[in-house]
């Protein structure tokens, strides 16, 4: 690829390319890109991603159906509870086994704390790459009180592996119902902090407005998905149209893009689409820890995971798009085959498509925009 | 490729005569910069003021020219001096503002408070190896620092400290002032330019570009203080503004109001200063025009980048916001306190001089903590937006500002009323505007369901 | 045109607006608390101490109610633990556990082997700080004294489990961060010799390798 772009340049030689990343400060992790450049402005970025395979579909074939959950935590580590959840509901599948209603309930509230956790760090990550730092920092210090209730509710603050076949490892520990109630109370507020730290601020709006701008059916044609899919206006989220797990017992809102400063699809709209996700968890959460259900946590699952042969598939609805897992069992310990599609690797590419014509502060502000994690591209 | 077979700088390149004679030329031609430069910069100031008001008795022309010059170069060492120690305070202060703004304690190790932090920064800094890129223009890769810390210490010749406290009153200040400031820009190009990195490059572009188009709102807008002063010294026009609020430059004026956010906006272009930090945006850049200097070089960059800071709170100080005039103390009373031309000065007149070096200090602090305060709340606008706001905003209004100012000297000129009656009505504008904002931000704490704290500052 | 004034005139007032809110916010943080714990020794406890009880720190067993049934070994998805058992040659009818060998080096701290264990002798700790400087001294050996597996009761609903932390705690005050570690790994399990002289638990690092090694580690 690097060939073909640097034969053409010199066939002219007005262009300069630039290789963005894998070490770059704004690339989210280890993803290169080659950037044609004219001066500032991009003729083309092509990603070149690879850079953190870790073999984690492999691995899914060589440890058993319960061993491969805490690797499942490393495909998003950002975002662990929703690869946990995918992965377990693909089993279940498998294995035909009814998930009792409070592990499906605790599941959602953990997957929701865990989506507002990812979405404040990628509002703040986003932030960061136009220059702010402050709102970054203050989206940890928030992130910081979602992982301690993590900590509490599973022991481990960033790799949760706290779902499991058939349930959930725990039950909600004391207290930890009044703490998140109290930091819900606390993060409603701090929303409304950070849309006037940052998130109307003219600076930051007149840099993102009307940029990278990704229409609806470019959106729908490049798969992506999430909030990226949304922040093009189309009004498509697994957990309302594809429900699973507790989902259609909640009542929430699925934000999309209106062009809230711009035009529809551009940068804002999806970075506002996800300031205004984290207000719609929250509302789930509160409502999922109303009416938590009581009873058993984890089904009654078989010592040896050992389902017959088939194939099942799960779709959830992850922080970074529709996470889904395609499970085939031989009928022995070991899945045959484990697959997972995740929405960072459709998004990267999507950046071909959009980057021409942008400027080299923009690229960076798509990529913040589309939120990838580099170890979710690859996995 | 064909390689060169050694590369200047390049680790392990192999010391044949060539090599080492152009290691040798580097060498003599990053000290001929080195020294050089200020050296030749010093004796030409030297030369030119006329540092008589202490003549010795019975000394020769030859002996008092030896007397200023060894005077001047004491001076120099302890102006440069200041600047790299208020840099280097500069950026403690910085980082705990910015730590306690983001919810964090910041530098608490070193020192009390984190105090010392700087001088180990420093410390390390110096200890590390100063490595020039292979393939990199080694000469000018290594003299890129000298331009830019002269330029930075340069303007320390015309900035005021106190009423009779500074080195040089030149009678044509603050063209002095923007253009030796202008020289900063040189050494960013040329550390872009050598740096042999397409980061290093784009940085150095885009400082060009941002720093010579904003020059333009910047002299328009200190043109503005100028006519109301009717002189370029930068001591004159501190001496023509008074000690109290409505006697600044900044209210008696309205046009010098909008000239003065103009200004300061300009300055924080010059100085690189988010929400221009376009030049080394680490977002985008990774680190600008600095991403290949290391050690001590790298040190004298981040020197002058804090240290700017000083510089342009001052200056803004000096022209809008009445210098170091102390309330109750008119020209008179230190010339009474200074006694005959000539004599040294007795404690009356030093401890004046100190007073109005405090209040100029203050003044400063609070305007580069403004400064530090827009760091860590804006985010970095885009190349063409960074141009449109010079070319499309600032350079009318400031030109609006200059010509209005014309007008407004011939109206004070005929009514000195109404320059006194704009005074109080801005000076209540901006205590109200002040009272508003602190109110608003009470309101934000407890918004949030947070309250007033100041323990672990 | 008076469209495009009025737009001008827009930009330049909400640009105002919008910064005057943002300052306020950020000048509102100076006056509140900051959030930072400042490990490790400005925290009114030590951290290890404010941790939920669920934390998932380093591995711990408790040799007196290990019944060597090996579950966590077969549930640890990366083989970090290493067990063997042997019969006691005093005993035939007794079974020894002459190796459990944790390389928490390795370990990636899942929790999957804490669930099986019948007894919970195998458990998660609060303990979080161990850095070394040789990765070889993370390897924990439970069994450095063969112990005698744990028998069940029958209708047993309680096992006297040694306080949590109590085993590891000593274990890890007592090594230096610079130890160093065995030679080999993974080190031969200990010959069952009824007779031998037992020694005392200490750190697998410190007290495991070879003669030459813990010669050297002695030196100051």
């Amino acid at each position: 690829m690097e060939r073909l772009i640097l034969r053409k340049l010199q066939a002219d030689g007005e262009e300069m390319i630039l290789n963005f990343g894998p070490q770059h400060p704004s690339t989210h992790g280890v993803i290169n890109f080659m950037v044609e450049t004219d001066g500032e402005v991009i003729r083309k970025a092509i990603p070149d991603v690879g850079y953190l395979h870790r073999s984690l579909e492999k691995i899914g074939e060589q440890v058993g159906y319960p061993g491969y959950m805490p690797f499942t935590d490393r495909i998003d580590y950002v975002a662990a509870m929703f690869p946990n959840e995918g992965y377990a509901i693909a089993v279940e599948r498998l294995l035909k086994l009814e998930v009792p209603p409070r592990a499906q309930w605790l599941r959602a509230i953990s997957c929701e704390l865990c989506r507002i956790a990812s979405h404040l760090i990628s509002v703040g990550t986003m932030a960061m790459d136009i220059g702010a730092f402050t709102p970054m920092l203050h989206g940890v210090r928030e992130r910081e009180t979602v992982n301690d209730l993590m900590e509490a509710l599973c022991g481990s603050r960033l790799t949760y592996n706290y779902h499991r076949i058939g349930g959930v490892a725990f039950d909600l520990p004391e207290g930890w119902r009044d703490r998140t109630l109290r930091f819900l109370d606390h993060f409603d507020r701090f929303l409304v902090e950070f849309d006037r730290l940052i998130s109307f601020n003219e600076v930051f709006v007149k840099r993102l407005a009307g940029v990278a701008i990704i229409p609806a059916p470019l959106a729908v044609d490049y798969g992506l998905s999430g909030p990226n899919l949304r922040g093009s206006g189309v009004d498509f989220d697994l957990r309302r149209d594809m429900p699973y797990a507790a989902y259609p017992h909640f009542r929430f809102q699925i934000p999309v893009g209106k062009g809230f400063v711009g035009t529809v699809g551009d940068a804002f709209d999806r970075f506002y689409v996800r300031c205004l996700e984290m207000a719609e968890s929250s509302k789930i959460v509160r409502q999922a820890l109303e009416s938590l259900p009581d009873g058993e946590y984890m089904a009654k699952v078989p010592r040896r995971i050992k389902p017959e042969p088939g194939e099942a598939m799960s779709r959830v609805e992850s922080a970074r798009g529709e996470m889904a897992y395609y499970v085939v069992s031989d009928g022995t310990e070991k899945a045959a085959r484990v697959r997972v599609r995740t929405g960072s690797f459709t998004a990267m590419g999507i950046v071909d498509a959009i980057s021409p014509g942008l400027m080299v502060a923009d690229l960076v502000a798509l990529i913040a925009s589309l939120d990838v994690v580099a170890p979710e591209i690859d996995r | 490729m064909n390689q060169p077979a050694a590369l200047p700088g390049a680790p392990g390149a192999p010391t044949s005569p060539a090599a080492r004679r152009r290691a040798r030329a580097v060498l003599g031609l990053t000290l001929a910069v080195g020294v050089g430069l200020p050296g030749l910069l010093f004796g030409l100031i030297v030369a030119l003021t006329p540092l008589r008001t202490v003549v010795p008795a019975g000394w020769s022309e030859g002996q008092v020219f030896l007397l200023h010059a060894v005077g001047l170069a004491v001076l120099a060492v302890v102006l440069v001096t200041f600047g790299a120690v208020v840099s280097g305070i500069t950026v403690w202060w910085e980082m705990r503002v910015f730590a306690r703004m983001s919810s964090r304690v910041g530098y608490n190790r070193v020192g009390a408070g984190g105090f010392l932090q700087w001088v180990a920064d420093a410390v390390k800094l110096l200890l590390k190896e100063d490595l020039v890129p292979a393939d990199a223009d080694a000469v000018l890769f290594r003299a890129a620092p000298y331009f830019v810390i002269v330029g930075f210490a340069l303007t320390f010749v015309v900035l005021p400290f106190g009423e009779s406290l500074v080195a040089a009153d030149l009678n044509v200040g603050v063209l002095y002032v923007l253009s030796v400031t202008a020289l900063v820009v040189v050494g960013i190009l040329i550390a872009g330019w050598s740096s042999n990195s397409k980061w290093s490059l784009f940085g150095g572009m885009r400082s060009a570009a941002q720093v010579i188009s904003y020059e333009i709102p910047a002299g328009l807008a200190a043109m503005v203080p100028v006519l109301m002063a009717g002189t370029l010294s930068m001591q004159d026009m501190i001496r023509a503004q008074g000690a109290w609020p409505w006697e600044w430059n900044v209210f008696t004026n309205p046009f010098a109001l909008v000239a003065f956010v103009v200004f300061f906006i300009a300055q924080l272009a010059e100085g690189n200063r988010t929400p221009f930090d376009l030049p080394e945006a680490e977002s985008e850049l990774v680190a600008g025009y600095l991403s290949e200097y290391s050690s001590f070089r790298f040190a004298i960059y981040f020197l002058v980048e804090f240290g700017n800071l000083w510089v342009m709170s001052a200056i803004a100080v000096t022209l809008f916001l009445g210098g170091w005039q102390v309330p109750f103390v008119g020209p008179e009373v230190y010339a009474a306190a200074r006694g005959a031309p000539g004599s040294i000065p007795g404690a009356g007149w030093w401890g004046l001089q100190v007073l109005s070096m405090v209040v100029f200090v203050v003044k400063t602090l609070a305007v580069l903590n403004l400064i530090v305060w827009i760091r860590w709340t804006l985010p970095r606008i885009r190349v063409d937006q960074m141009m449109s706001l010079c070319w499309k905003y600032l350079v009318p209004f400031a030109f609006a500002c200059f010509v209005g100012t014309l007008f407004w000297q011939l109206l004070v000129t005929a009514a000195p009323w109404a320059a006194r009656a704009t005074g109080y009505a801005l000076t209540a504008g901006f205590l109200v505007t002040a009272f508003f904002f602190l109110r608003l931000t009470l309101r934000n704490v407890s918004a949030a369901g947070d309250r007033v704290d100041l323990t672990n500052w | 045109m008076a469209q495009n004034v009025r737009a001008y005139a827009a930009a330049v007032g909400t640009t105002v607006r919008s910064i005057w809110h943002g300052m306020s916010v950020t000048l509102s943080h100076l006056l509140r608390r900051p959030v930072t714990v400042q490990y490790p020794d400005r925290t009114p406890l030590p951290v290890r101490d404010t941790l939920p009880a669920r934390y998932r720190g380093i591995l711990e067993v408790d040799p007196a109610i290990c019944t060597g049934c090996q579950a966590c070994e077969r549930a640890c998805p990366i083989n970090c633990i290493a067990i063997t058992l042997e019969k006691d040659p005093a005993n035939p009818k007794q079974r020894l556990v002459t190796q459990f060998d944790i390389d928490e080096a390795k370990c990636m701290y899942c929790g999957l082997c804490v669930e099986p264990c019948p007894t919970g002798s195998i458990q998660h700790t609060r303990e979080f700080e161990a850095s070394s400087a040789d990765l070889r001294t993370l390897t924990f050996r439970w069994a450095e004294k063969p112990f005698p597996v744990y028998k069940v009761a029958k209708d047993a609903t309680y096992y006297p489990r040694a306080p949590l932390g109590s085993i590891l705690r000593p274990m890890l005050e007592a090594r230096r961060w610079d130890a160093r570690g065995p030679e080999f790994l993974p080190p031969e399990p200990p010959k069952v010799t009824p007779d031998a002289p037992p020694r005392a638990p200490g750190a697998a690092g410190a007290a495991a390798p070879s003669r030459a090694a813990a010669g050297k580690e002695h030196k100051p």
